[in-house]
């Protein structure tokens, strides 16, 4: 079961690192859902072509980072207001995606690995779990020891201050945003290969579990990594309650959402106390 | 929360940009057309497709009309939220599962005279649509949370149920098809024009428009609730109760969410049918952000948005596939609308 948990966290670590460089620049990205059904579109598109799920990684990692500096440019270089900006990243997904879709396969739906392989595994799980923790870590080296981290932290956090320096909090933010999108594309990449298959609406709220988890792991790389495989392992409890429960299946698409909201009650009322 | 994007995010910074809805739309037209030429073999008779079919006949006329209406409803629930800085992204599901309420009470009470039926169709849609947004106004007064997350995430997790509930418990099993059984037709709101859709759910719209305009702008609670939306730290200081118009101003927006899934049951489609209501509750945030948030102008940019929606639906059907141009429509205007074009002052980054 925990196997099948840290699993189930490997997307929700990558796309709330994404998250987490985002809050930490004062930006609430809510477009990480969006950046993660491209990225899980483009590793199909990617592995497809070459046969490599390496490329596969690649090139969903790149269409979340375009799909971020889409993003960045809307909020910085056209400011618009950064929460509807966020609604149109997703949106933008939900209708580029099947227009592309069809232009490459010829169908808007389900698109299939072409051989479906299993990722390489390391002590039983896959190694993109490796390759998420080892993000986690360049997360938080990046944030908490480099002077790029430091203005980014200040971008979120006191930006009259960088400004006041001659530092632009824009250009921290829009590199926030980028690695959002690089690091969700990336987490999208890993669910549709480990799957072997787009779907879509395949992100399923994955990136607003992602973004609770960010508040949940108090804003810090360690947390994340800890509420991503939390909300993992009540998704796992959610499946086997299916079972016996009987709960249906259709109610059950609800649950993630249902348990990252009350989380972020939770969170926000201990936060509030301790304040 | 954050201080920037918080900062941004009050009222204020989404209503000052007279053009940006109308360059909005403009580029949406544009990519459009853009992909309606790569994605059709007849790209002459999509583009008719797209601007003319929607105004060609009493039939298309009146159902363009008739989707306006929701539109407008949902589009002045959004206009009170955002007014007051509160961001209420649970739309979809606060229509759909109000429509789904609604039907049931109607359901429940389907030995009543027809009026009386509408009513409480109507009053148990509007109340449940208020009650779901007002949840969010009250975690966010109590407990800090972000409103804007905790709406979407409510609406997102009751979707699935009431797609359950439809297509389960409450299905009717004489239809071929994923709805509820269908309400007395006592209960039907007249139709206004010919073999369209189009229902007395228009002229509600309209004259909600023009009772949100005069709430906001003459009333102490309208007055209140703008002054909260433009600076909530200000609006404290001056005794106005933030819990009062937190809670109030979002369980406005949900009761007339509900209202918009009410009316599009007993007017439209009298039951309520598996996933009807998809893509409304964004389109309503477009909608009053066109309108710069202004409960007038939500009619003119509802107008157009239906309009826009038409055509998109009846150009798909002349492209070599279908594709969601409708999402596609509704994410570029979101991503321009609230932008402020500043040529040649680009030194002034933030």
């Amino acid at each position: 079961m925990i196997g099948n948990a840290l699993q189930l966290a490997i997307p929700l670590i990558l796309a709330g690192l994404g998250g987490l460089l985002t809050e930490r620049a004062g930006v609430l990205n809510i477009g990480l859902e969006g950046m993660i059904l491209v990225g899980a579109f483009g590793g199909i598109v990617g592995a497809n072509a070459t046969g490599s799920l390496l490329v596969g990684f690649l090139v969903g990692a790149g269409f979340g980072l375009t799909l971020g500096a889409i993003f960045s440019l809307a909020c910085i270089e056209l400011r618009a207001n950064i929460f509807i900006a966020g609604l149109a990243t997703n949106l933008l997904a939900v209708g580029a995606v099947p227009y592309l879709s069809e232009l490459v396969y010829g169908t808007k739906g389900v698109v299939r690995l072409n051989d479906a392989r299993q990722l390489p595994e390391l002590l039983g799980i896959d190694v993109t779990l490796y390759v998420a923790l080892l993000a986690a870590v360049i997360v938080w080296a990046l944030i908490y020891h480099t002077p790029f981290g430091l203005r980014l932290r200040a971008a979120g956090d006191n930006p009259p201050a960088l400004e006041a320096r001659g530092v632009s909090p824009a250009r921290y933010r829009r590199a926030a945003m980028l690695l959002s999108g690089l690091l969700a594309g990336t987490a999208g990449a890993e669910i549709a290969i480990q799957l072997g298959v787009y779907l879509p609406n395949v992100s399923a709220g994955r990136g607003w579990i992602a973004l609770v988890a960010v508040f949940l792991g108090y804003r810090h790389p360690v947390g994340v990594v800890i509420a991503a495989v939390v909300f993992a392992l009540f998704e796992v409890l959610a499946g086997s309650a299916q079972g016996f429960l009987d709960i249906p299946g259709t109610v059950l698409l609800g649950f993630p959402y249902l348990v990252t909201v009350i989380a972020m009650v939770v969170y926000s009322a201990l936060r509030r106390r301790h304040v | 929360m954050h201080r920037n994007a918080r900062s941004d995010a009050r009222g204020s910074a989404l209503q000052g940009r007279v053009w940006a809805g109308v360059v909005a739309i403009g580029i949406a037209l544009a990519v459009t057309i853009v992909l309606l030429i790569v994605g059709s073999a007849t790209p002459g008779t999509a583009l008719r497709a797209f601007f003319i079919t929607p105004i060609t006949n009493r039939y298309y006329v009146g159902n363009m009309l008739n989707s306006m209406s929701s539109l407008l409803i949902a589009g002045l629930g959004i206009v009170v939220a955002f007014r007051a800085g509160l961001y209420n992204l649970g739309g979809e599901g606060q229509i759909y599962v109000s429509a789904l309420v609604g039907t049931v009470a109607g359901l429940g009470a389907a030995g009543a005279p027809g009026p009386l039926g509408a009513l409480i169709v109507i009053v148990a849609a509007i109340a449940t649509g208020a009650v779901l947004a007002g949840i969010s106004g009250a975690l966010r007064h109590y407990f800090r949370s972000p409103e804007l997350i905790t709406s979407f995430l409510l609406s997102a997790a009751l979707i699935p149920v009431a797609d359950y509930l439809i297509t389960g418990p409450f299905n009717d099993p004489e239809r071929n098809l994923l709805a509820t059984r269908t309400l007395p037709e006592s209960f039907w709101l007249p139709r206004l024009l010919g073999p369209s859709e189009l229902n007395l759910a228009l002229i509600v719209a309209l004259v909600l428009a023009v009772v949100v305009y005069l709430l906001l702008f003459r009333t102490v609670f309208g007055y209140e609730l703008r002054l909260f939306g433009l600076n909530n730290e200000f609006a404290r200081y001056s005794g106005i109760n933030a819990g009062a118009h937190t809670v109030g101003a979002l369980a406005l927006s949900g009761g007339l969410h509900g209202l918009t899934g009410g009316l599009m049951v007993l007017g439209t489609y009298h039951a309520a049918i598996s996933g009807f209501t998809g893509g409304l509750g964004w389109n309503a945030i477009a909608v009053a952000l066109i309108a710069r948030l202004h409960p007038l102008a939500a009619i003119a940019s509802a107008l157009v948005f239906s309009y826009l929606e038409a055509g998109a639906k009846a150009s798909v059907l002349h492209t070599e596939f279908t594709f969601e141009l409708g999402t596609i429509i509704q994410a570029i205007i979101f991503f321009f609308v609230t932008a402020t074009i500043v040529i040649g002052r680009r030194g002034r980054e933030r």
